[in-house]
């Protein structure tokens, strides 16, 4: 909302700077967004007089000119068509500054001396509305008795000076997107008296009757229409507005159209309340019906967009058409025109939902619309029009027929609040007395009576103490507050055990050398199409109004923004990229979202990787210091072969028991292509839900042995598809108690070794915790361990 | 006689320990004086000849004498090993500017580094960490929040739709709301999370930022706790010389509401390109819980009064390490990564 400080000055005394008054309004509530300064830009600009036209030597379309500019005599060169000798016009001085950071400096055109420049309006940043007798693509023409004003500063001569303050007015306070509302704020933050010139508009009444003209008017939807009014002015003169209207509409950011447009605009603006006035003669059988529109209904608007309507469209409508979207946009059809002589003004208060999704289908939102969205008062209405006809009658454009029509289904209830300054104090942490609430209350026009609070018509927001309590800590000061700390019931701070995971986690992955990232959880189709996960499309969760074709679904896996990632650092030269990020999966399990429920949502660690140094083990480690990290000792490796999005033989998935808690491996070849990337890429998602389903409490304690270990090598030769860990399971599974550790030194490949074979070598560590090991004890259990390599893997000992 | 010999074996031994070289050499007197067949040993043999008040003289003379000569060889081998120590780490010196060979470490992310630092201080407090669906129903995030479908604040949010039923949370509130269905007062809980809106993106604007969201409620619970709860949040997180400034502002879901500025922590308030001249930077919305949110979780709000306080982690990490682009956080450069 702007407004201009002038048109404030109208409701109080304002008697600090615009600086100022900006402060203390954004420190009481009305937050002020900028300041501008109309009229500061223009310098050095003064009334100017033409004394001699002479055509330019070099130059057929400009001419030379003498000006007289008060003290002295200049020389300008012009293009301008519109200019005779005597005219009086602005003159831009040799260093003088005009609006737009524009500098008028003296210099040659086409060889001739030029020492400054006559302003168009345009120059000057004023409108063809408020100077309807100027030309826009020629020189402005000043009244001749400025003749007496030459050489004086243009801003003051034509009184451009004017701070406009644009506030930022929250959705609670509809009144204050009004003159009369900012003005009444204004007072009280300044803490003078609020003259209210629109004070006894209320007072106003003309008969109420069922039809004026032959104008009648019917509310078929009671439940969106909460009051309409309607008045009736005939021989209406439509011409255009004075400038100090069109000027004030200008500082408000509103173009000036007509006088009787104009005056709708103007009193909601000064009130608050949207008007619209119709010519009578478009409304069929001058019947008004206010009712919800019909499903095909169509109306062109005051834009010449035709819109399509709804049943959960209210609209304004003869007996025939729909004449205007009611709180939203008038229709083409009832517009004021040049010729109009009857029109209906109409006041009315519409329930704030139906504006706002009304504003919503059709797309436009307006003056009007994001008033009644906020919902207005409908003891206002009446006020507001009693304005129009009082300017209409001012302005002495038409006569108004001293009679109303009010359709008044839905009266306002008044409420009252308990003033209770105890609670008000607790509440806020005051020491306020109950005489200083009061008077607060009272300067806000709020009635007390026997500790009741009954707030005015205008402030539908007051619905109960802790907005008595807003109130009266706003006016006080924000400032004024104090500072205290919580005294509560002793709480403690602790993480979760889910939350030490991550940060345990988070911690040891830097110390492997990994770098965070922060990934949207929204992503495509054609993401899913690039991983090879199509098949994931139909069940993801999606959105209905995404905001581009690149952000449509949730992801269900992480693979696509992790691969995104890596392939961007690729595409940027980045070497030896090694990548975690913890964050969510969202997966609509058992139709939460049909339900209207939340849908499944698992924390989910993704590492990715690529470089020198980087391959299936380097990744395979991190997830196993993952798991030790998290406390999760027992769980079972198994090659994954049938996961699209990654290399069949070079991918592994974790299990407890047959829960499924991570996935890693290399990133399939076409899918690394899919991304424009050549090489071996890495991958890992570890569930981190179910990490801290399976992690294990605190770890116990195993003495340190006392006794040495015996270590024995073993290197075996098997066929090329007997996994490590098969060899590995044969022999502690014979070696049973007494081995410690088997760990695996070498593996050997040779043509000598025959096809297909490789060669496996071991050391193994024995140890028993009560004595040393002998000789005799461990010969027979390395040959039973041999044997049954031999037997169950077909291995041969390697001597 | 005796006593002059061992005099002059005492002298000597001196003179020859002292001029020794190294180890070896020492070693060879070591047996040429104490041995076996050393000078002492023969004197001690003659000692039969000596008269029975010569002998204990001589002894004990012959006896001090070896100590003395063992203490010096002793002395001398423990000069000689540390010369010969530091003969070899003068061979050893190395150039300590040649680079390390540690261990890359990765860093975390800035945002996690803001939630991490904020949640230590929260946590400090006595609040706990709080975490809920980020797929939330319109019911959390609007209707129990006191933002009912008509109401005019759900036009401050563009909000991405599942259906018309469930949404993309637009901010970390919906878990306050789930917080105090479930537990009774005293309730101390911050939660920091991912909120999404629908902005296009730019260099101040992303659809996915991240919010964090405190809330206490307990008795007596008042604005002025509020203001020092946040002034010491401040000063812990942007440093102890930080002020803030409470305005008056609307929340639905607060009432009394505030916005928040903190004196502008690059410039210290006198103005700078970050505050944008101003001195105050926008830091954060809060206020005192509306009491039918209250109602709402089922919470007397006569009995209990709480607040509330929400702010953007992106905002406060780009401010603090001077980032200019909010993309740069989502763009995962590492070259942009490791700088943290």
């Amino acid at each position: 909302m702007k407004t201009s400080v002038e048109w404030l000055k109208e409701y109080t005394n304002v008697d600090v700077t615009t600086k100022d008054l900006a402060d203390i309004l954004t420190m009481t509530g009305t937050k002020v967004e900028t300041i501008e300064e109309k009229g500061k830009e223009i310098q050095n600009v003064v009334v100017g007089k033409i004394l001699t036209i002479e055509k330019h030597p070099d130059a057929d379309k400009l001419v030379v000119t003498k000006v007289d500019i008060g003290e002295d005599i200049v020389q300008i060169v012009t293009g301008a068509k519109n200019i005779k000798v005597g005219d009086i016009i602005p003159v831009a001085k040799d260093g003088s500054s005009l609006p737009k950071g524009v500098k008028i400096k003296k210099g040659k055109l086409r060889g001739v001396d030029s020492c400054g420049m006559m302003c168009s309006i345009g120059e000057l940043e004023l409108s063809k509305e408020e100077y309807p007798e100027q030309i826009e693509d020629g020189i402005m023409i000043l009244p001749k008795e400025y003749e007496s004003k030459l050489g004086q500063d243009i801003v003051d001569v034509l009184d451009l000076r004017e701070d406009i303050l644009d506030f930022e007015i929250t959705p609670n306070r509809p009144d204050c997107l009004s003159i009369e509302g900012l003005g009444r704020e204004t007072a009280v933050s300044l803490k003078n008296e609020f003259k209210n010139p629109r004070k006894n508009l209320d007072k106003i009444d003309v008969e109420n009757k069922k039809e004026i003209e032959g104008l009648r008017v019917d509310i078929k939807a009671p439940d969106l229409c909460y009051r309409y009014i309607a008045r009736v002015v005939k021989n209406v003169k439509i011409g255009p507005s004075p400038k100090w209207m069109v000027r004030r509409l200008k500082a408000c950011g509103i173009r000036s159209i007509n006088n009787i447009v104009d005056i709708t605009n103007y009193v909601m603006l000064e009130l608050g309340e949207p008007m619209h006035a119709f010519d009578i003669e478009s409304i069929e059988g001058k019947h008004i019906i206010v009712r919800r529109a019909n499903k095909d209904e169509k109306i062109t608007t005051l834009d010449g967009v035709e819109r399509q309507l709804n049943d959960d469209i209210l609209v304004i409508s003869d007996e025939k058409k729909a004449v205007a979207i009611a709180g939203v946009m008038g229709g083409e059809n009832s517009e004021i025109e040049k010729d109009t002589k009857t029109i209906v003004f109409e006041a009315a208060v519409f329930n704030r939902g139906s504006i706002r999704k009304a504003s919503k289908q059709v797309g436009i939102r307006t003056e009007s619309s994001s008033r009644f969205e906020k919902g207005l008062s409908t003891e206002n209405a009446l006020r507001a029009i009693n304005r129009a006809v009082e300017l209409v009658e001012e302005l002495k454009i038409g006569e108004a027929i001293p009679e109303k029509i009010d359709v008044y289904p839905k009266k306002e209830q008044t409420i009252s609040i308990t003033l209770n300054p105890d609670r008000i104090n607790n509440l806020i942490g005051t020491n306020l007395t109950k005489e200083e609430m009061i008077k607060i209350l009272e300067d806000l026009e709020m009635k007390v009576e026997n500790d009741k609070v009954i707030p005015p018509y205008f402030r539908q927001d007051i619905e109960q103490e802790a907005d008595i309590a807003e109130e009266v800590l706003r006016i006080y000061g924000y400032d004024k507050l104090n500072s205290t700390q919580v005294e509560s019931s002793a709480t403690i701070g602790l993480r979760t055990k889910i939350q030490k995971i991550e940060k345990d986690v988070r911690c040891m992955l830097i110390n492997c050398g990994m770098q965070e990232i922060y990934t949207y959880g929204i992503i495509s189709k054609k993401d899913l199409e690039k991983i090879g996960a199509t098949n994931l499309f139909d069940s993801s969760i999606k959105i209905i109004n995404p905001l581009s074709e690149d952000y449509t679904i949730m992801r269900q896996t992480t693979i696509p923004s992790m691969m995104e990632t890596l392939a961007s650092n690729d595409s940027k030269k980045n070497q030896d990229v090694k990548l975690f990020d913890i964050s969510r999966t969202y997966v609509n399990e058992n139709e939460e979202i049909e339900n209207g429920n939340v849908p499944k949502e698992d924390k989910v660690i993704t590492l990715g990787m690529y470089g020198k140094d980087v391959d299936f083990y380097t990744l395979k480690g991190i997830v196993e210091n993952i798991l030790q990290v998290s406390n999760i000792v027992r769980f079972e490796l198994k090659q994954e072969v049938e996961n699209p999005s990654y290399h069949e033989g070079r991918c592994a998935s974790v299990y407890i028991g047959i829960d499924k808690i991570a996935t890693f491996g290399q990133i399939h070849p076409i899918i690394a292509q899919n991304y424009k990337m050549s090489k071996e890429i890495y991958v890992a998602e570890i569930n981190l839900s179910k990490l801290e389903k399976y992690s294990k409490p605190a770890k116990k304690y195993t003495p340190i042995p006392k006794f040495p270990a015996v270590e024995r090598d073993i290197a075996i030769v098997v066929d090329e598809d007997v996994t490590v860990g098969k060899i590995e399971d044969v022999i502690t599974k014979q070696a049973k108690k007494l081995l410690e550790k088997v760990k695996l030194f070498d593996i050997y490949r040779d043509e000598k070794l025959g096809k297909n074979k490789k060669s496996v070598a071991y050391s193994l560590q024995f140890r028993d915790p009560n004595k040393t090991l002998t000789d005799e004890e461990i010969n027979p259990l390395m040959e039973k361990i041999v044997q049954s390599l031999e037997k169950e893997l077909n291995a041969k000992l390697r001597v | 006689m005796m006593k002059e010999q061992i005099d002059k074996i005492k002298k000597t031994a001196k003179e020859e320990i002292e001029n020794v070289q190294t180890i070896k050499d020492l070693n060879d007197l070591k047996v040429k004086y104490l041995g076996k067949k050393g000078e002492l040993t023969l004197i001690l043999r003659q000692m039969g000849n000596l008269s029975s008040e010569e002998r204990p003289i001589i002894g004990s003379l012959v006896n001090e004498v070896r100590d003395t000569i063992e203490n010096r060889i002793k002395e001398k081998e423990e000069e000689l090993e540390q010369e010969k120590i530091k003969e070899k780490m003068a061979k050893e010196k190395i150039d300590i500017t040649i680079p390390s060979k540690k261990t890359v470490l990765g860093s975390c992310h800035p945002i996690t580094q803001i939630i991490n630092e904020v949640e230590d201080i929260f946590l400090g407090m006595g609040y706990e960490i709080a975490d809920g669906p980020e797929v939330e129903t319109c019911f959390y995030n609007f209707d129990q929040l006191n933002a009912p479908e008509d109401h005019p604040s759900r036009d401050l949010q563009d909000t991405f739709y599942i259906t018309d039923k469930v949404i993309l949370r637009t901010q970390t509130s919906p878990v306050q709301a789930r917080v105090m269905e479930n537990k009774k007062p005293p309730i101390k809980i911050i939660c920091p999370g991912t909120v999404y809106r629908s902005d296009t993106i730019d260099a101040t604007h992303s659809p996915v930022f991240h919010q964090v969201e405190g809330l206490v409620v307990d008795k007596n619970i008042s604005m002025s706790d509020l203001k020092g709860t946040l002034e010491m949040f401040a000063k812990k997180c942007l440093g102890e010389n930080t002020k803030i400034r409470f305005r008056p502002h609307h929340f639905p879901f607060t009432e009394p509401s505030a916005e928040v500025d903190v004196s502008c922590f690059v410039c210290g308030g006198k103005g700078c390109r970050v505050c944008k001249d101003e001195g105050w930077i926008e830091l954060l919305g809060c206020g005192m819980v509306h009491p039918n949110v209250l109602k709402n979780c089922n919470i007397d709000p006569k009995e209990y009064s709480g607040f509330a306080f929400g702010f953007g982690v992106e905002r406060i990490a780009m401010a603090k390490f001077g980032i200019d682009d909010l993309r740069l956080l989502y763009e995962n450069d590492v070259r942009f990564l490791k700088q943290f």
